[in-house]
């Protein structure tokens, strides 16, 4: 329970929050300190979060904001599942700062970082909500936020692919609002455990609408097939700081919010295997996608699709086992494709062009990022003794575990879409190192750049070869992630 | 302990060799001679210390556990020296190159994954280390840029298929017998029936068979072999190529049993025969192959894929003989072929060319280098006193005694290809005339010449004494259940013929001791140079009288047009298909946002449909 | 005393292949001379030229120029150790029949080795025309060997003799052991190198092939080695196919009627083409030979 006002999980959104609305005015004093800021508040968001990790994996925490009891409050759920994101959340959010110290230096800097702190505040609300409208809110500052953020180089592209993202992001949004219209008219309340709790009394198709139009709408950021289709031009035209966020953390948040709402509100045992069905799909998808791409950063995006499709697939197993490996798989997409964007960041930055082909013998000239481009690369195919292994492994374990023959073929097509996905990359990989370099010095890569993505390396190596390390921590969020009469249980006491 | 202490010496030194190279040169290159030498003798030490250990950490919920049997310490012993070897001779052959640190760190990291793979005690562990061999591998094979890298990648494609086959064979292992210990499940193989053991076998054959190289899955290997770099040329085609084998003696002998290994299969297309079959026909089209290649590499890597054929139809034979003949030849191809390829290297090294068309004569510059691949030759084609010949006696003589004359037939029908192709690169390479540009060529470097020395030795020490090796694979085969068979240190006796190379040790040295007095009693020649020829009374034209262009022309237009790798063809317009499907998938993201919109929507109504449904 | 008895034995043998191989080699050219009503000359030329070449000086390039020819010769005598001649058989324990076909490798190659090193595109034109011809008369005197092998389910020649000598000559104890012998027959001129099979040593092509820059001690250890061949190819097939014999004069009868009938067609015949050759060797002797070993396999 809580002791003292500095261990409260309110904080968590608070002080970033806060830290936001603060930019601008530091940034009338001094223009050069408004890059430290979101250091400052993602450090306390890792030390916090670390801090409460062990006190929830025994006992979820419910905080209710204004005191008076669920359902007639909004609370915080912060369990397991909630601080493993937020862990993530800030640690990614921390590193990507420390690396935009130094890369982002054109334009309006401070309403950089201000709608980076309120993005990743977004985030965080959304893991730790009780509350479906809450969730709805923070979920609109995230993604008005990543809006504006994908425009940021105010470029052509950028442009062009905000406004896409605007116009589909909005049409999810729209859905969202819907759904939880419709349920609000059935049950009266927007508390979510008020509302698992008495899911089971009212049997309309106003339930399943609201289900499918929940999906739909954080589908569209989830990036599920066919609703993705804004997610290779906002990850490749933004600057490669917002790609990593966005395909590090924001999209997980779409699917973390789909399964909360599948596996706490709503009973449709029967979806799950729709959804499976659909995420190995998207996964074959987004990776023969990738297979032809001539742009570095669209690559990486795809990429990202793929990876969402299997992180979904994982997710709709429906045993503890895969839910555990989902979240397996979600920290290794986060961890490596942040990595990778970050080293391509540099990569584009120093050889001015997206091009595959532009990054020839870059292996010899900026030899640091490249190892880690590498590990990176290695981890997400899944090869050992990267953290991509064990996660991959959890996945096809669970899988083959339910003993149903649609598993199996979904196994086996996702097995295929890893060749697939192991053949451009090590493409990738071969033009790094082994193709000629246009010109011959060697790139001075600034500490700052090189922090952040060795931080992200080791843990990548560390990870991989004692993925004993977090075993235990993801069984447990698993067990209370798919567990709805415990959640019930937990808010409202007893 | 020593058996992770081996491994963890193994990956921290290539790591150290690595960050040692970038203080200083020479430093690397001490460090990487001292660790494979230090694992050699490790292993050494280890010999007959046959045991378990389990580590104390886990990996997710399995344990871990490391084992040295007999057979992982053939395999371990050959895996270490030849890379140690390989790793001297590199010290010579990669002056001047770049990016040396990166290089040794490999070749490092190569043998010691295949170390973790033979000291594995799990499926699970076998799996991880077979990954990291595979990506090392694939890093090292395309060092070399060019033509590399299209050969990198097409080793890596299909090694990935593979793993992916044998990943899910490691899982429904585990899923069927709840542990992935080798040694547990091989005493509970009862629990499964014979329909599941075939379709594991099918998915195992897929994952062993691109390693090992058999036809079909071969298509790789003369890419690879050719254009890696020649050091580590001899490490794929010597030991990389084996560990494949090794995964299927482990399946077909150690965790199977031989017994219901041999009553695997689909009605009458049983396993054992098929492999056979497989195998033969890798030692018979492959090896004519071989003949009409002009480039000195790839005429050894199509060789390479020949003599794995030999291991193949050995082992698949099930009986004690035929397990003693494939297994030793996994030894004297290890190093017949590795000498060969140093060989090769070594003479492209100085002549900068492995064109068999360019070179010749070579023999007056590099009499040692010829020596070793006088030696290599013949213990490829098995001339008796070479270890090629005991394992090729061995072989056939199981072959017979199973009654299986077709494969035997073509099995002898693929010696003889070996040695038209086995003199064709040597008179190639060694004899004939001189080319003008060699003619002020220094001698090889002397880290060129230990390894090949003591190659030479190893292949004639253990064709003349060869009961050294066999009796510890008769113990190996012993321990499987196999029949033991009456080994000395001469060879092998039984009813149906025996194998006494003593005989014919003798026999050959006296031979040669009386025709040497015959012909040293007689009167000494004159020495002549090879410029003073017979051409008919006309001058010898220098640079143009040496015959090696299409050296067995008539032959070559015989058999060319059916030798064509239609495999290889067939593989490539499979790539070629998926490329065109990715594209065109590709084309599903419009860029036009009204599509965007209407994909939304379609999914929502597609659920909503769903659920109408029921 | 036994082991003097060897010893005479290992020692005699090599000298008796040498005289009768020598005998054949003198035959050969009268004969022929005969059929081309020439008078041919006397049946001891081939000694007088080999004592002939031993007093010449001649020339030599190099170290394995010597030793090929070395090596050559001694695996000839070495592989004469391992066919029984009559009842002397010192090493046919060691190995069989698979030995021999061994052995049979160490002589080409050793005349490989050392013509290669004269540096003369004769010579290696000349053996690799060798070695494709090898290539060509092996596939059916493989065939040939799985056959007797199987028929007789041993690998020693020694016993195959012995059976053959209690029994019947195996070229008529069975339909495809007939077949067999008649394929080993037919491919028998191409495996001792004789017209029309002699494009190797082509004097008028290659100026002689391999031989080209021989001269001296060398011309006469090849002579001495195509003796030897001579011998070891016919006792070969008179001991798998025509019942070996205890009788030495039986034995040389049966190697003496062999060798002239192949004479016969030798001294008609001009030269075939390499092409020719194999189109020829993998044509009719092949599918009589596989014909013997299916059978052999049926029944």
């Amino acid at each position: 329970m809580v002791s003292t006002v500095w261990q409260n999980p309110v904080l968590l959104i608070v002080v970033p929050l806060g830290l936001a609305f603060f930019t601008p005015i530091i940034g009338l004093i001094r223009k050069e300190l408004v890059k430290y800021i979101p250091i400052l508040g993602m450090l306390f968001n890792l030390t916090l979060s670390l801090f409460l990790l062990p006190k929830v994996l025994d006992n979820p925490i419910i905080v209710s904001l204004s005191g008076w009891k669920p359902p007639f409050a909004i609370n915080l759920f912060v369990g397991p599942v909630g601080i493993l994101f937020s862990i993530l959340i800030s640690l990614v959010g921390l590193l990507t700062a420390i690396y935009g110290i130094n890369y982002i230096k054109k334009g309006a800097v401070e309403k950089y970082h201000m709608l980076f702190l309120l993005l990743l505040t977004g985030a965080t609300g959304i893991v730790l909500t009780g509350d479906i409208f809450n969730l709805f809110v923070f979920f609109e500052i995230l993604c008005i936020s990543s809006y504006a953020l994908v425009a940021y180089n105010q470029d052509k592209n950028g442009i062009e692919a905000a406004t896409k993202y605007l116009i589909q992001g909005s049409l999810g949004s729209a859905f969202i609002l819907l759904g939880i219209g419709f349920l609000y008219g059935l049950f009266g309340t927007l508390n979510m455990a008020d509302i698992a709790r008495n899911i089971t009394t009212v049997d309309s198709p106003a339930l399943f609408i609201a289900m499918a139009l929940f999906i739909t709408g954080f589908g569209v950021e989830a990036a599920i097939f066919p609703l993705n289709a804004w997610l290779p031009d906002a990850h490749s035209s933004a600057p490669s700081t917002i790609s990593a966020i966005l395909s590090g953390i924001a999209i997980h948040i779409g699917i973390y919010a789909i399964f909360r709402v599948l596996y706490t509100l709503f009973g449709f045992n029967s979806i799950f295997t729709v959804l499976a069905v659909i995420g190995i799909v998207t996964l074959l998808i987004g990776e023969m996608s990738a297979f032809r791409q001539e742009n570095i950063k669209r690559v990486l995006a795809y990429s990202s699709m793929g990876q969402m499709g299997l992180i979904i697939f994982a997710l709709s197993i429906g045993t503890v086992d895969g839910i555990s490996g989902g979240l397996f798989q979600i920290i290794t997409h986060t961890l490596s494709k942040s990595l990778l964007f970050l080293c391509v960041g540099y990569m584009v930055y120093s050889t001015n062009s997206m091009e595959l082909s532009s990054l020839n013998g870059l292996g010899k000239r900026m030899p640091l990022i490249s190892l880690l481009f590498t590990i990176g690369v290695f981890s997400l195919i899944g090869l050992p003794p990267f953290i991509g292994f064990p996660s991959k492994l959890s996945i096809i374990l669970a899988g083959l575990k339910t003993g149903e023959t649609l598993f199996l073929i979904l196994i086996v097509l996702m097995l295929l879409a890893t060749v697939i996905e192991g053949v451009y990359f090590f493409r990738i990989i071969q033009i790094l190192y082994f193709k000629e370099p246009d010109k011959e010095e060697r790139f001075k890569t600034p500490f700052t750049l090189l922090f952040p993505v060795i931080i992200l390396g080791l843990l990548i190596v560390a990870i991989g070869i004692y993925p004993g390390l977090l075993q235990e921590i993801l069984d447990r969020s698993a067990e209370i992630f798919w567990d709805k009469l415990s959640y019930i249980k937990i808010v409202f006491g007893g | 302990m020593t058996l992770q202490l081996i491994l963890l010496i193994g990956f921290c030194g290539a790591i150290i060799t690595y960050f040692a190279g970038k203080i200083l040169p020479v430093l690397r290159e001490i460090f990487a001679v001292a660790i494979s030498l230090l694992l050699v003798g490790m292993i050494v030490y280890a010999y007959g210390r046959y045991s378990q250990e389990i580590a104390q950490f886990g990996f997710l919920n399995f344990k871990i556990v490391f084992t040295l049997n007999r057979l992982s310490w053939l395999f371990a012993i050959i895996i270490s020296s030849l890379s140690a070897l390989s790793i001297i001779f590199s010290l010579s052959y990669m002056k001047g190159k770049e990016r040396q640190d990166f290089f040794y760190m490999m070749m490092l990291f190569v043998s010691t994954s295949m170390l973790g793979i033979v000291f594995s005690g799990t499926f699970l562990q076998l799996f991880i280390f077979w990954e990291i061999m595979s990506w090392s591998t694939f890093l090292l094979i395309s060092y070399s840029k060019g033509k590399a890298v299209k050969a990198g990648l097409k080793y890596i494609t299909m090694s990935i298929i593979g793993s992916m086959a044998m990943l899910v064979a490691v899982i429904s292992l585990y899923l069927k017998f709840g542990t992935l210990e080798i040694s547990v499940i091989s005493q509970n193989i009862d629990i499964a029936s014979l329909r599941y053991l075939s379709c594991i076998f099918g998915l195992l054959f897929l994952g062993f068979g691109v390693k090992a190289a058999v036809v079909p899955l071969h298509t790789w290997l003369p890419d690879a072999h050719s254009e890696a770099p020649s050091p580590f040329s001899a490490i794929l085609s010597g030991i990389l190529i084996k560990m494949g084998i090794y995964g299927f003696i482990l399946m077909m002998y150690m965790v199977v049993g031989i017994k219901i290994f041999m009553t695997l299969g689909v009605g009458w297309m049983k396993f054992h025969y098929v492999f056979a079959w497989l195998g033969v026909i890798s030692i018979l089209i492959p090896s004519f192959i071989a003949i009409l290649q002009n480039d000195a590499k790839r005429l050894l890597a199509w060789s390479s894929v020949g003599q794995i054929g030999y291991i193949i139809v050995g082992i698949s034979m099930g009986t004690g003989l035929g397990f003693l003949g494939g297994t030793f030849h996994i030894f004297s191809h290890a190093v017949f072929k590795g000498l060969l390829f140093l060989t090769i290297a070594s003479v492209e090294y100085r002549t900068r060319t492995r064109d068999l068309d360019q070179l010749g004569g070579l023999i007056k510059k590099m009499p040692i280098t010829f020596l070793g691949g006088l030696i290599g030759v013949m213990g490829l084609i098995g001339i008796p006193l070479t270890n090629g010949f005991i394992s090729k006696w061995l072989i056939y003589k199981s072959l017979f005694e199973s009654n299986r004359m077709f494969l035997l037939l073509f099995s002898l029908i693929g010696t003889w290809a070996a040695i038209l192709y086995g003199y064709k690169i040597l008179h190639n390479v060694f004899l004939g005339q001189l080319p003008e540009k060699y003619r002020n060529m220094k001698r090889e470097p002397v880290f060129m010449q230990i390894p090949i020395i003591i190659l030479s030795l190893t292949v004639i020490l253990s064709g003349i004494f060869p009961g050294i090796i066999l009796k510890l694979i008769n113990n190996i085969a012993f321990s499987f259940g196999l029949e033991s068979l009456n080994v000395n240190m001469w060879g092998v006796v039984s009813e149906t013929g025996t194998l006494n190379i003593r005989n014919i040790f003798f026999g050959i040295l006296a031979a040669i001791a009386l025709v040497s007095i015959i012909f040293y009693s007689a009167k000494r020649s004159w020495k002549v140079s090879q410029d003073d020829n017979y051409a008919a009374g006309a001058f010898v034209p220098v640079e143009k009288y040496n015959y090696t262009v299409e050296f067995y022309a008539p032959l070559y237009k015989m058999i060319r047009k059916y030798l064509k790798d239609v495999i290889d063809i067939f593989y490539c317009w499979i790539a070629g298909l998926v490329d065109a499907l990715c594209n065109g998938i590709r084309k599903i993201y419009t860029g036009d946002i009204g599509t965007y919109v209407g994909y939304i929507l379609f999914f929502l109504a597609f659920l909503i449909i769903i659920y109408l449904r029921g | 005393m036994i082991m003097i008895i060897e010893v005479v034995k290992i020692i005699v043998l090599p000298l008796i292949a040498l005289i009768i191989g020598i005998f054949l080699m003198g035959l050969a050219r009268m004969i022929t001379a005969r059929i081309h009503w020439r008078y041919g000359p006397p049946i001891t030329q081939p000694l007088i030229d080999m004592v002939k070449f031993f007093d010449q000086r001649g020339i030599s390039h190099g170290f394995i120029f010597d030793f090929g020819i070395i090596l050559s010769l001694a695996g000839s005598i070495v592989l004469v150790l391992f066919i029984p001649f009559c009842k002397i058989a010192p090493l046919s324990n060691s190995g069989g029949l698979l030995v021999i076909l061994y052995l049979m490798l160490i002589t080409p190659l050793g005349i490989a080795l050392s013509s290669g090193a004269s540096g003369n595109p004769n010579a290696s034109i000349g053996i690799s025309r060798k070695f494709m011809l090898a290539l060509g008369y092996e596939v059916p005197f493989i065939l040939i060997i799985l056959t007797i092998m199987k028929s007789y389910n041993s690998l020693s020649l020694i016993d195959i003799v012995n059976v053959q000598q209690a029994g019947t000559w195996s070229i008529i104890s069975s339909l495809p052991l007939f077949l067999t012998g008649v394929a080993y027959f037919l491919i028998l001129p191409a495996i001792l190198g004789v017209r029309p099979f002699d494009m190797t040593t082509a004097p008028q092509e290659i100026s002689s092939g391999p031989k080209v820059e021989y001269s001296g001690k060398y011309l006469a250890l090849l002579s001495i080695e195509h003796a030897l061949t001579l011998y070891i190819g016919l006792t070969l097939f008179v001991n798998l196919f025509l019942g070996g014999s205890a009788n030495f004069i039986l034995f040389f009868i049966k190697i003496l009627i062999v060798f002239i009938i192949g004479l016969f067609i030798n001294a008609v015949f001009p030269r075939f083409r390499i092409e020719q050759a194999l189109k020829y060797l993998w044509g009719i002797p092949t599918l009589l030979a596989l014909a013997g070993l299916i059978l052999t396999m049926i029944i």
